[in-house]
């Protein structure tokens, strides 16, 4: 494992998780307002842009690593968005989410070490 | 929570079929990126050469469903809660290829499994209680 590929492992883990907080953000005001809301586009343009280099960068990655050297890395993304979710869109935070997540996120990683 | 569409508009129901896309579009990039696979390729770390693969096209359309139905559950249910549970699909793979394919899952994979179980029901818990009043 070289330094450029952890590397891309983070940027990818890094413009997954934004992606998914911005397209949360671009999708709440549609509820009430529908699609009229203006920085709606831009937000979605910006979240599908971040999920296409998540996407690509994966695939790139799958060539040279194992799924089972790359899963643990998009395993982590559960707590991390749990969290950042909370701090940045303001959503309700509770022990039991917190702790499910990190659950969550430690299963993973267990189930695709291997 | 907000007052929900039902039936098929259902955000839970929406991310059940999200998830199952995901499961199946996981498989077919897989296979689809190993057998494109070039080192020689200066551009292959990009994995844009995986696109001459038309496993990797199936994957990318279930992705497109995938995500515009995630779009959906994104309006309706908060994101502490929906990306939680939409990563039932890492237990599912493994458990697939184990029930279809009669692979063999080992103590830690099991281990795993359940910790994500755990946490699963954790998460979804206090959403059943909520979905009960209504």
């Amino acid at each position: 494992v070289t330094l450029l590929s952890l590397c891309f492992i983070l940027v990818s883990l890094l413009s997954f998780v934004t992606a998914q907080l911005i397209l949360k953000r671009a999708m709440q005001p549609t509820v009430t307002s529908g699609f009229r809301d203006p920085s709606f586009i831009s937000r979605m343009t910006i979240g599908i842009a971040l999920m296409t280099i998540s996407f690509f960068l994966t695939l790139g990655l799958l060539q040279r690593f194992d799924l089972s050297y790359l899963y643990p890395f998009q395993g982590l993304s559960v707590i991390i968005i749990t969290l950042l979710a909370a701090v940045t869109l303001k959503e309700k935070l509770t022990a039991q989410l917190v702790i499910g997540g990190a659950l969550i996120s430690a299963g993973i990683v267990l189930v695709s070490l291997s | 929570m907000r007052e929900r569409p039902s039936g098929f508009a259902n955000p839970w129901l929406q991310l059940v079929l999200s998830i199952v896309c995901v499961l199946v579009s996981e498989l077919l990039l897989k296979r689809g990126a190993s057998n494109t696979a070039d080192p020689a390729d200066g551009w292959a770390w990009t994995g844009i050469n995986s696109l001459a693969s038309p496993l990797v096209w199936w994957a990318i359309i279930l992705i497109i469903i995938s995500f515009i139905s995630w779009l959906y559950v994104l309006k309706y249910i908060p994101l502490t809660v929906a990306f939680p549970l939409s990563r039932v699909v890492d237990i599912l793979v493994p458990l697939s290829c184990w029930i279809f394919l009669g692979e063999s899952i080992s103590t830690r994979r099991w281990c795993g499994i359940v910790l994500v179980v755990i946490g699963l029901a954790l998460v979804a818990k206090p959403i059943a209680r909520i979905e009960q009043r209504l």
